[in-house]
């Protein structure tokens, strides 16, 4: 072996791995973005949860002679536990209670803990009561005060569902996916490799009826993946209690394992179709493989997060794709699902996965398929395309080639930074939450804005479309910031309601309860900070990249969705979405940056105010307060619109 | 008069950044051999492509069969037969597999469909590797192959993109009398080639096509005659290339 050789041999090979742009992609996007972003949502969610379970108060029942049972109760007097008298073994089953203390005399006295292990409340009371009982006696240094023994009431066969349901949905819904994931390249990707598309296409067939089947054996295959993974862990666990012993055997809930089957063919059909139309993207397998990969993993963090957390299968969560299927399955297993609540899941499973199976039609489009030549890049090139839009292209004559609109490559590497800021300054707003919004949004986002628009040779007021807007788009901007924020709640708060302790911790944010910042400070900060500075980016080169490549209409979405994804937490996701889709509607119309920022900061101030207020619980609204807030905040965002619209009829492009 | 089995008129192909067919305008009748000759990137496959239904024309018309491609591109592709220029077999299925699906596929009643099968296994010689995988085929008995999947539901039409490239001398003297038999039975066969020698021996008529468009058409004698008596096809070819290269406007025109 030759050293000489060896190195000539990796920088040529190091030469061409780094030349392809999707390799960089998911080299250096995919640790600092997908992960992180997978981690932050579920993280969030689960901090949710343990707040909730928490903040319950413990209903624990105590019974017993009446001395010890005084004591017993006046050793639990706490804020987190309510005490009551006399509740039997069903109302703990029912839920009515979380504990029960029968306490019984002897050196210490014996308390026996009765709780239901399949309920966290259940358990977190047993850890409260636990906690307070064994804590020495006054006087006493180190002796406990009760011996306590702690026993769990749920059934052998309520409790192999409880821990089947919290391992069975998660395990099916990632085999599945699994099993969708090589099938859907071979079919696709691999079909282009094989050269056998042209063969495919010449055939007298539809490109419906071709994606159909072709998705159709992708699904069918997902589904026996997992099928035979649930049959098999079930088998497996069956086995396993087997030979460790009698004491540990389980009585598996068969008919309910049984029953969680009905959920794999609607969630084979959603990940085969979006895993076809994603690999219908693909010139090779190597690229379809890169492609598919980030989606298989944030296709599996909802699963992995409704795996987790402890959520209820209601009207919003069976309706979120991933989400409504695993938490489907879990009710399956534990026996407490309800027809409607499963119509809903596989309902709208279907639906999802006929919306892919469309796309996945529209994708597999020869056209596009026939014509994939793209121009090899160097690295040196390559990074000047980065930042420039074209290999090697000088900036050319001011006006002309700098007024370029980006690509939507660009729109989404600039989206990818954003949000690798946004976790890195996440511990300096932990730390002061004023300064350490102040320097993300000044310096991260508007200077990231800045650097990309000099990248380009462009002045950062050209890049971002600065420019005077018509007073007609002004005053659409105006009525539309001033009603949308009410429109985009209540459809947010129909479709996916906020905890409580969201919303609180919210108008925390904006009124810390320590005080110490005026309005001025809170409209500076909460108000025109965003305005600017999220708009500079957002409405800026990433809505412009976006609308290089789409139409308006779907630019406006994505912008809008991208701009939901980028406010991390889940619960706002959606409405800031939707507010994200108003703004860049309203630039393309108004063909300038300005009535974006006018209306964001509008709607802005506007819960800045209600917050400061108190008067932001749409709870505490009756519903016909609510219809009248909903009609006449309608009313006035549609005569926004209208007049956005007579707007952009003398609009310039964006 | 009947309207020619293919009717090209003023075909223009651009895609995002190339113009790869210019206007062009050519007519096959039944019983002709029509070859498409020209250098790679001069527009060939794409014309034929367009021809297939697979590609939509960005303007111009073309029409096979009397069926205007862009209107009903589905109907087109059950009249014509399209043998692409990688044969595009699907390795994993055996011959017979593959002929099997393309049938049902072009709704072959079962009972034809094995007749007609039967019938193409013993004209192309099929019966001695139909079981076979196509991945473990040759290059010839793949060729022989997929003319057969072409050729399955008897079309009025054969669209022919380089089915000789990579055959041998005898595997191309079979496929070659292979096509004029099925021009003797009336089809009309539309055949594109870089080799000028092998369009000189099969075609019946050749149209010159440079840079997406014809520079001149007629039979093999007529076009050597025009370039002033060329010695060969290919000499023919070179003198109109260099005369259209001179003349940046100029695409020569279709002789009659």
């Amino acid at each position: 072996m030759k050293l000489r050789e060896v190195r000539l041999v990796a920088a040529k090979e190091l030469r061409e791995t780094l030349r392809d742009r999707r390799t960089l992609a998911v080299m250096i996007l995919f640790p600092l973005v997908i992960y992180p972003l997978v981690a932050l949502i579920t993280a969030q969610v689960l901090a949710a949860r343990v707040t909730r379970v928490e903040s319950h108060v413990s209903r624990v029942a105590v019974s017993g002679p009446p001395a010890l049972s005084a004591e017993v109760r006046r050793r639990l007097a706490a804020p987190d536990v309510a005490l009551s008298a006399g509740a039997t073994q069903a109302d703990l089953a029912a839920g009515r209670v979380d504990a029960i203390a029968a306490v019984a005399p002897g050196h210490p006295p014996a308390v026996r803990l009765a709780y239901d292990e399949t309920r966290e409340e259940s358990s977190t009371a047993r850890g409260r009561v636990e906690h307070l009982l064994e804590a020495p006696a006054e006087g006493a240094r180190c002796a406990p005060a009760f011996a306590v023994v702690s026993a769990g009431i749920a059934p052998r066969a309520q409790m192999s569902g409880y821990l089947l349901s919290k391992i069975l949905p998660l395990v099916v819904v990632v085999m599945v996916m699994l099993g969708a994931f090589h099938p859907a390249i071979d079919i696709t990707a691999g079909e282009r490799e094989r050269s056998t598309l042209e063969t495919t296409l010449s055939a007298p067939i539809d490109r419906a009826s071709l994606m159909g089947g072709k998705v159709l054996a992708v699904a069918t295959l997902a589904s026996l993946t997992g099928a035979l993974n649930l049959a098999s862990m079930s088998l497996t666990v069956l086995e396993g209690t087997r030979l460790v012993g009698s004491d540990l055997k389980l009585a598996i809930p068969w008919l309910h394992a049984a029953l969680a089957f009905a959920v794999i063919p609607p969630t084979a059909f959603l990940f085969a179709s979006l895993m076809v139309a994603i690999g219908a993207l693909a010139r090779s397998f190597k690229e379809a493989q890169t492609l598919l990969t980030p989606v298989y993993f944030l296709c599996m963090a909802p699963a992995l997060t409704a795996g987790l957390g402890d959520f209820r299968l209601s009207g919003a969560t069976a309706w979120i794709p991933g989400v409504g299927v695993t938490l489907l399955a879990r009710d399956l297993i534990l026996g407490r699902a309800s027809l409607g609540a499963a119509l809903a899941v596989l309902g709208s499973t279907a639906l999802y996965g006929a919306a892919a199976l469309a796309l996945a039609a529209r994708l597999y489009d020869s056209e596009r398929l026939f014509f994939t030549d793209e121009a090899s890049l160097g690295l040196g090139a390559w990074l000047k395309h980065v930042v420039r839009g074209r290999a090697g292209r000088e900036p050319g004559a001011p006006g002309e080639a700098a007024d370029e609109p980006p690509t939507a490559g660009q729109a989404l590497a600039l989206f990818a930074v954003a949000l690798l800021l946004l976790f890195l300054s996440a511990p300096l707003e932990k730390w002061r939450l004023d300064p350490g919004l102040l320097i993300f949004d000044w310096v991260g986002l508007l200077g990231l804005t800045s650097v990309y628009a000099r990248g380009r040779g462009q002045r950062l007021a050209q890049a971002i479309r600065f420019r005077a807007p018509s007073p007609t788009a002004m005053v659409g901007a105006i009525l539309i910031g001033l009603s949308a924020w009410a429109v985009v709640g209540l459809i947010a708060d129909a479709i996916l309601p906020p905890p409580k302790e969201v919303t609180e911790a919210l108008r925390r944010t904006i009124t810390p309860p320590e005080g110490g910042r005026g309005l001025a400070a809170t409209l500076f900060l909460m108000a025109l900070t965003p305005a600017i500075c999220e708009e500079a980016l957002f409405r800026g080169p990433i809505l412009r990249g976006l609308r290089a490549r789409f139409s308006p209409a779907v630019a406006v979405i994505l912008t809008g969705i991208l701009f939901g994804i980028f406010h991390g937490d889940p619960w706002r996701i959606l409405p800031a979405a939707l507010m994200g889709m108003v703004l860049s509607g309203i630039a393309l119309a108004a063909g300038s940056i300005v009535p974006a920022m006018a209306a964001h900061f509008l709607n802005n101030a506007c819960l800045v105010v209600l917050a400061r207020l108190h008067a932001d619980d749409t709870d505490a609204l009756t519903a016909h307060t609510k219809v009248l807030l909903g009609t006449l905040s309608a009313l006035i965002l549609s005569a926004g619109i209208y007049v956005m619209r007579r707007a952009a009829k003398t609009r310039r492009g964006m | 008069m009947d309207e020619a089995a293919v009717v090209v008129d003023s075909l223009v192909k651009r895609f995002t950044a190339k113009t790869a067919v210019a206007g062009l305008s050519f007519s096959v009748a039944a019983g002709e051999i029509y070859g498409l000759l020209g250098p790679n990137g001069a527009g060939k496959t794409t014309t034929l492509r367009v021809l297939a239904g697979i590609l939509t024309p960005t303007a111009g018309s073309a029409r096979v069969a009397g069926i205007d491609v862009a209107a009903d591109p589905l109907e087109v592709r059950r009249r014509l037969g399209f043998l692409t220029n990688t044969t595009g077999l699907y390795p994993r299925l055996t011959g017979r597999e593959l002929l099997d699906y393309f049938a049902r596929l072009y709704g072959l009643p079962a009972a034809d469909a094995d007749a007609r099968v039967r019938a193409l296994a013993r004209a192309l010689d099929l019966e001695p590797f139909f079981g076979r995988r196509c991945e473990a085929l040759s290059t010839g008995e793949r060729q022989r192959l997929s003319i057969a999947r072409a050729m399955l539901h008897d079309p009025a039409v054969l669209i022919l993109d380089e089915p000789t490239a990579g055959l041998d001398v005898l595997a191309s003297r079979f496929l070659r009398a292979f096509v004029r038999a099925e021009r003797d039975r009336g089809k009309a066969v539309v055949f594109s080639t870089h080799y000028l020698a092998e369009a000189e021996l099969l075609c019946d008529r050749i149209g010159l096509l440079h840079q997406g468009r014809l520079l001149a058409e007629g039979t093999p004698g007529h076009l050597r005659a025009a370039a002033g008596d060329a010695p060969s096809l290919e000499e023919a070819f070179l003198r109109l290339v260099a005369a259209a290269d001179g003349a940046p406007d100029g695409a020569a025109e279709p002789s009659p």
